[in-house]
């Protein structure tokens, strides 16, 4: 049946990787051990990591580190990128306002701000949570104002036709009806946030799941940079399941469709 | 028809809307950094940023000038990029046409799609040093992504009726994935160049930051430590700006192929 | 006093830089309490009339009047029915209905014998909690319906509502609409491309030039409902069946054909 064939090659294929890992490092050592982990050493890493600690910090310290900055920037980014999506998407007067700049600002790739950021705020959390703040910014103002403009003409005209006032009309209509591409907007950010963020960690940072990687990079430490890497995935993942699992929660109408 | 009520901005009015608000957020850059409530060092006034910018068109900085700066991280950026291109739209095609790799790739892709290209310049670092490699894999790790999930969907969800035609033509495979799927997934295939293109640009700038002794990114870093924010923004603006143009030249494209397609 | 009244009422539309009439010196009253169905070949500006009457649109010259004001935007009192729903999807059927009264300020027990009465009148109980993507396209009209009629409103402005629905649902619905039309009496503007749809429902029905639209012909149906009792008969199709309607039908037939020539001609 095509459901259960599909599962069955997707794990025959990771399960030959995983056998292909060990076999390959320790094995026949065509993987340099110097260059990529055997799974002993991965094994042996993340146990160190976790109880004794690796760059200043055990793995749990690193990734609440990483966290707490990144739902502090994304959640900024977000409280300021909604509303302004929202006003540009209703007022023609104010997109023709605001547009130019935000032209202007969008094309500088997030990590392009670190720099200036590390100029300004040092290497403590307020440069990381300014340049989380530029990249998780931009997707939520585009995907909120594009929800806006989506919304079928016809029910604003019927929301209008009913007498509803102003306050009304964006908390129970502009909002709903721009829900699903806000939602959209709120998983880039995420995204964003993440990347950004290991990023900026990476170049400068005292701890944070960043910081793991350039200090196991610097001591050519392979293993290390492996379990920082599935660290950093790992997290990413929980924390979009969270914000996904939010979208279903308050959207009934859309899981429908899904 | 607008969404609310008032009516919509002529032209003119948007014109003039828009040089409005850009004045506006060129007077309070400029009354900031004029009244000195921010260190001069720290928030240069326009003027001052463009004229570094200016001046860094031919005079060195950390070893080059900009332009040669930008060649170098363009250089990079193209090989990586081409790489991804390379590698994913093909790869993406016979994904979508053989069941069974799909199968097989996707669990592994999607797996690997949370780890977010940064988190590859330490291996990059420890692989390549700062040797050409390792831009290229970082760039190739952002880029990849689009290049391969916009052919997958492209050649997935082609009009099952042009496969039928081929079939009952009596197409071979090879021969129905290049001259049937393929075109009939370019219009996916250059919007998946153009996101990985943009993806790449950016996923360059963040390597060299870390990794590199040339390119516009190491530019910046070493006018970060020399606490130069007018070289800093410099680099910002050109970043911005090839990555702009980067973009249009690919939305061009991805126009000019929908336009030939009768797609709107 | 709830007419409507199109004086002169002309409107010009743009496309491509260029403007074209959509709408020449329109006159038309539809009285109080009256039932006027609108109708016309396609793209001859009868959607428009509406959405003047609405207030989503301002006329170019002339003007358009209800109740002898100048219509000054949308509100509750002109209360439109769109063809394609446009029902709140995020909010369940008592929601949807209930949303224009919680706009007026209208104190909750109030509202709720409101809205139970008018599911009630629709044939939508055991609905009231359900969502509109979980119910059929008549039900979803039926909501829209509701939601207008709980509004009480002077005007009803019903734009091809049942166009998008099967014939089935249609003739149901049809049957429906002069039940409860019957039953409370407004002034009401409706449009449709379906002849025996307006001369069925309708105290008068105007028929509309090809575009740039103008009133070409009105008819007076009522007199002739009543004079060949059609109320007589329950069922549309055996209204639809009477000589007199058939007659009535096929006049409208041959003015809407002759506008098609003249397009084609």
């Amino acid at each position: 049946m095509h459901i259960s064939r599909r599962l069955a090659i997707g794990t025959a294929t990771i399960v030959t990787l995983l056998v292909l890992w060990p076999v390959l490092t320790l094995v026949t050592g065509t993987i340099d051990t110097g260059r990529f982990p055997s799974p002993i050493q991965f094994w042996q890493s993340l146990r160190q990591i976790v109880t004794v600690g690796y760059a200043d910090g055990t793995l749990w310290q690193h990734a609440i580190q990483s966290l707490k900055l990144v739902v502090m920037g994304f959640v900024v980014a977000v409280s300021f990128g909604i509303p302004l999506g929202l006003l540009m998407g209703w007022s023609r007067r104010a997109e023709a306002f605001i547009n130019p700049v935000f032209l202007l600002i969008r094309p500088i790739p997030p990590l392009a701000w670190i720099p200036l950021a590390i100029l300004w705020l040092g290497l403590g959390d307020a440069a990381k949570i300014m340049v989380i703040f530029f990249a998780a910014f931009v997707p939520a103002v585009i995907n909120t104002f594009t929800g806006i403009r989506m919304i079928e003409p016809h029910i604003i005209e019927a929301a209008r036709m009913l007498g509803t006032g102003r306050s009304r009309l964006v908390m129970e209509v502009l909002v709903p009806g721009a829900a699903p591409m806000i939602f959209t907007g709120l998983r880039l950010s995420l995204q964003a946030s993440w990347t950004t963020l290991v990023a900026a960690e990476l170049v400068g940072a005292i701890t944070g799941l960043g910081r793991v990687l350039n200090v196991a990079q610097t001591d050519i430490y392979p293993a290390m940079v492996l379990v920082g890497m599935i660290a950093v995935g790992v997290l990413g993942w929980a924390t979009t399941r969270v914000l996904v699992s939010i979208e279903l929660r308050l959207m009934p109408w859309l899981s429908v469709r899904a | 028809m607008d969404v609310n009520r008032s009516p919509l901005p002529s032209k003119v009015e948007a014109f003039f809307l828009g040089m409005a608000g850009l004045a506006c957020f060129v007077a309070i850059w400029v009354a900031v950094s004029i009244s000195g409530l921010v260190p001069r060092q720290f928030l240069p006034t326009p003027w001052e940023v463009a004229l570094r910018t200016f001046n860094l068109l031919w005079e060195p900085f950390a070893g080059a000038s900009l332009p040669v700066h930008l060649a170098r991280s363009f250089e990079r950026f193209a090989s990586g990029f081409t790489l991804a291109a390379a590698v994913g739209v093909p790869l993406g095609l016979l994904m979508g046409w053989f069941r069974w790799l799909d199968d097989m790739i996707t669990p592994v892709f999607d797996g690997l799609r949370f780890i977010s290209p940064i988190a590859w310049v330490p291996f990059a670092a420890l692989w390549f040093g700062t040797g050409l490699g390792g831009p290229i894999l970082i760039i190739f790790s952002g880029a990849f992504p689009p290049c391969l999930i916009n052919a997958y969907r492209g050649a997935r969800f082609v009009d099952r009726t042009y496969i039928e035609a081929a079939q009952m033509l009596g197409t071979g495979n090879l021969r129905t994935i290049v001259q049937v799927l393929l075109p009939a997934s370019f219009p996916a295939i250059v919007a998946g160049l153009r996101i990985g293109a943009g993806l790449g640009w950016q996923s360059l700038v963040g390597a060299e930051l870390i990794v590199a002794s040339a390119g516009v990114g190491y530019m910046m870093v070493q006018g970060q430590s020399n606490i130069s924010t007018r070289t800093v923004m410099a680099g910002m603006i050109a970043i911005g700006v090839v990555g702009l143009v980067i973009d249009v030249a690919l939305r061009q494209l991805e126009a000019f192929v929908r336009r030939r397609r009768g797609l709107r | 006093m709830s007419a409507i009244q199109f004086k002169d009422a002309s409107r010009l539309f743009e496309r491509d830089g260029k403007t074209f009439p959509a709408l020449e010196n329109v006159n038309l009253t539809v009285a109080d309490k009256e039932f006027v169905a609108l109708v016309g070949p396609s793209g001859c500006g009868k959607t428009t009339c509406l959405r003047m009457a609405a207030g989503f649109e301002v006329p170019t010259a002339g003007r358009v009047l209800v109740g002898g004001i100048q219509v000054p935007g949308p509100g509750p009192d002109r209360a439109v029915v769109f063809q394609q729903f446009a029902l709140f999807p995020w909010k369940s059927v008592e929601d949807n209905i209930a949303f224009g009264l919680r706009n007026k300020n209208m104190p909750a027990e109030e509202r709720r014998r409101r809205v139970s009465g008018v599911i009630k009148l629709m044939g939508l109980e055991s609905y009231e909690t359900a969502f509109p993507h979980q119910l059929s396209g008549g039900m979803q009209q039926r909501v829209a319906i509701a939601r207008a009629y709980v509004l009480d409103p002077q005007v009803l402005l019903m734009d091809e509502p049942f166009g998008a629905l099967d014939a089935q649902t249609r003739i149901v619905m049809q049957e429906e609409l002069v039940r409860i039309a019957r039953v409370n009496p407004r002034t009401v503007l409706f449009i449709t491309h379906a002849v025996e749809e307006a001369v069925y429902l309708a105290d008068r029905v105007a028929v509309m030039t090809r575009r740039p639209g103008r009133i070409k012909e009105i008819l007076d149906v009522r007199a002739i409902r009543a004079a060949e009792n059609w109320d007589r008969h329950e069922r549309v199709e055996d209204v639809m069946d009477l000589e007199s309607f058939v007659h009535l039908r096929t006049h409208i037939w041959r003015l809407l054909r002759d506008e098609k020539f003249a397009l084609d001609g």
